[in-house]
């Protein structure tokens, strides 16, 4: 099996390692106009074929793990989006029910609870999914469509504001149920704005499967075959496009997920265009969801928030959520005091990195940027820092390096920091 | 131990030799944690791979015990017809803290490659028969003996060697 997928185990940055037949290589990254995130890709040639491919990554890591070890249970509530910059509910959603787990309060969740939980997933399903097509349509070269997508984002992240107050971080979950409630106002304010939402993503499906120009950039691009997509494991949007109808969702049901009306949506032709309408149908099956849970909620009634204590006992427990980009999957082990003894987060798009590289195999170089995309990356988004100065207001937005410097100087010169 | 070992093979429709298996738990409804040494866990996997058919591997992560390391495998066996999973925590138990050796399934999943490399370099676990065991997420300056997910490297020390590095290399950045 390690010949057949051999492309990873070469170290080549100077050609001498160079697979037998490609002539050109192409390097990536790590800072590069394509990728918003830093991720090292090196890309073997024989013309305008695709030899093979290979990534280095590993250029963001921050140490949440480490972190998390250093901090109880309660406070690393607050620490977990912070994994993800756009899935940062999902991050908390599976961190909250692992702990509920671990302390024996799963059953005292209220359904309330736990449907303003699942609005909050779907919503954040809603608002990455048409975010990452609208990028697509960008890479295709179709920057119409990728403003066209973006103003209706603006729905969904107008909505998500109302209920939690932060657009893309609602941070709704507590271990116990959740922060906010969602009052009736506010849901019947929402529920226009999503019929609205509705027939927009109706119009980009649309776009997406009758406009010639990108169907053309998208069909028979990057074709994962379901024999080969279950060597290399991918999960989420890019398995459900290749005919692995796999959904953590419907897997092993979490929330109230087996008790609200939804579909599977999966293809089997792996391509791109396969996992570009997975995420366009998803997106819309979502949208049905929340106005099932807004309509719900009206009639649902319970305590928001249960009663836990600081100290969780001992146990370890294996908890997975479903991430707009896959499956989401965390590890935790409590130690019988208020904080984790370890803890492992396993974010999705690493698990779809070996079926991306796969995709690539004779494709022409041109079709590169639609097929780098196609799994969504995020290595990861929360790589700079805000500061503000407590006396005067002034506010400074800096980036890791820029932040270390300013760090460095104040400390050699014995200086304040603004 | 043996009923819950009874009804994990019923779901996987394969005999699971008892020398293999050190304790199989039931953490809820349809999900295992299945315990196994670092001598019988290729055995284990070869079973569980080429006769019960699982292909999906979630994750792998490590985990320091007071006198012992621990690997845990996240398997993931799926019913496509139901569209169903049932995950299993695969742990291999008893890896020497001096020497810590563990056999590489790079052979039964691929995907194991980037998860073995990660756990090499967090916790300096050495994966047998892993054809490219090198660095993965550590920064290049990172020190090649602190393996900085172990106990004994606590917080601020890690984050002390972290501001060296930078340190090193904006100064060789001017």
């Amino acid at each position: 099996m390690t010949e057949q997928y051999r492309s990873r185990f070469r170290t080549l940055t100077d050609g001498s390692d160079a697979p037998p037949g490609a002539d050109h290589h192409i390097f990536i990254g790590p800072q590069h106009p394509w990728a918003e995130e830093p991720a090292h890709f090196i890309i073997h040639l024989k013309g305008e074929r695709v030899v093979e491919a290979d990534i280095r990554i590993g250029f963001n890591l921050r140490g949440i793990e480490k972190a998390m070890e250093n901090k109880t249970w309660r406070q690393n509530t607050m620490l977990i989006p912070r994994a993800c910059g756009i899935c940062s509910a999902v991050h908390q959603n599976v961190y909250v029910r692992l702990a509920e787990k671990l302390a024996g309060i799963e059953d005292q969740i209220s359904e309330r609870a736990k449907l303003i939980r699942m609005f909050s997933l779907e919503a954040e399903r809603i608002h990455s999914h048409i975010l990452w097509y609208g990028i697509l349509a960008h890479d295709a070269g179709f920057d119409t469509m990728l403003h066209v997508t973006w103003r209706d984002r603006e729905i969904i992240l107008d909505i998500v504001e109302d209920f939690s107050g932060n657009r893309v971080n609602p941070a709704l979950m507590l271990i116990g149920g959740v922060k906010r409630d969602i009052p009736k106002e506010k849901a019947d304010r929402a529920q226009p704005m999503l019929d609205k939402l509705i027939k927009q993503v109706e119009y980009h499906k649309k776009v997406f499967t009758e406009e010639a120009s990108i169907r053309n950039r998208l069909e028979d691009v990057g074709i994962l075959i379901k024999e080969d997509a279950k060597k290399v494991t991918p999960n989420g949007p890019t398995g459900r496009g290749s005919g692995l109808p796999f959904d953590v969702r419907k897997a092993t049901p979490y929330e109230l997920y087996d008790k609200i009306d939804w579909n599977l949506v999966y293809y089997t032709e792996g391509d791109i265009l396969a996992t570009t309408l997975v995420r366009l149908d998803e997106t819309l099956e979502s949208l049905q969801m929340c106005k099932q849970i807004l309509y719900q909620l009206e009639s649902t009634q319970g305590e928001l928030l249960a009663r836990v204590k600081q100290k969780i006992p001992e146990g370890s427990y294996f908890a997975r959520g479903e991430a707009p980009r896959g499956e989401d999957v965390h590890y935790g082990i409590a130690n019988g005091t208020d904080t984790p003894e370890r803890y492992k987060i396993r974010a999705p798009s690493l698990g779809n990195i070996d079926a991306t590289l796969k995709r690539m195999d004779g494709e022409y170089v041109a079709d590169m940027p639609v097929i780098l995309r196609s799994y969504d990356p995020c290595f990861s988004c929360t790589n700079r820092v805000m500061i503000i100065n407590e006396v005067t207001g002034e506010k400074m937005i800096l980036n890791q390096d820029e932040f270390a410097r300013k760090v460095i100087k104040a400390k050699k010169y014995n200086r304040p920091f603004f | 131990m043996s009923d819950v070992l009874k009804e994990l093979e019923g779901i996987l429709n394969v005999a699971l030799p008892g020398n293999l298996v050190e304790e199989v738990i039931k953490v809820e409804e349809g999900h295992f944690d299945v315990m196994s040494n670092v001598t019988n866990a290729f055995e284990l996997m070869k079973i569980l791979r080429e006769d019960a058919g699982i292909y999906h591997l979630s994750t792998i992560s490590g985990v320091e015990k007071d006198d012992e390391f621990n690997v845990c495998y996240h398997i993931q066996h799926r019913i496509e017809d139901e569209f169903r999973e049932v995950p299993i925590n695969l742990i291999i138990t008893k890896i020497d803290k001096n020497k810590p050796k563990t056999p590489s399934m790079i052979e039964f999943f691929v995907a194991a490659d980037y998860y073995e490399r990660e756990i090499y370099d967090f916790y300096g676990i050495y994966f047998e028969n892993h054809p490219f065991l090198q660095r993965l997420i550590l920064p290049e300056r990172w020190p090649d003996d602190v393996k900085p997910m172990r106990k004994e490297y606590g917080w601020e020390q890690i984050k002390e060697i972290t501001m060296k590095i930078t340190k090193e290399g904006l100064e060789e950045a001017k």
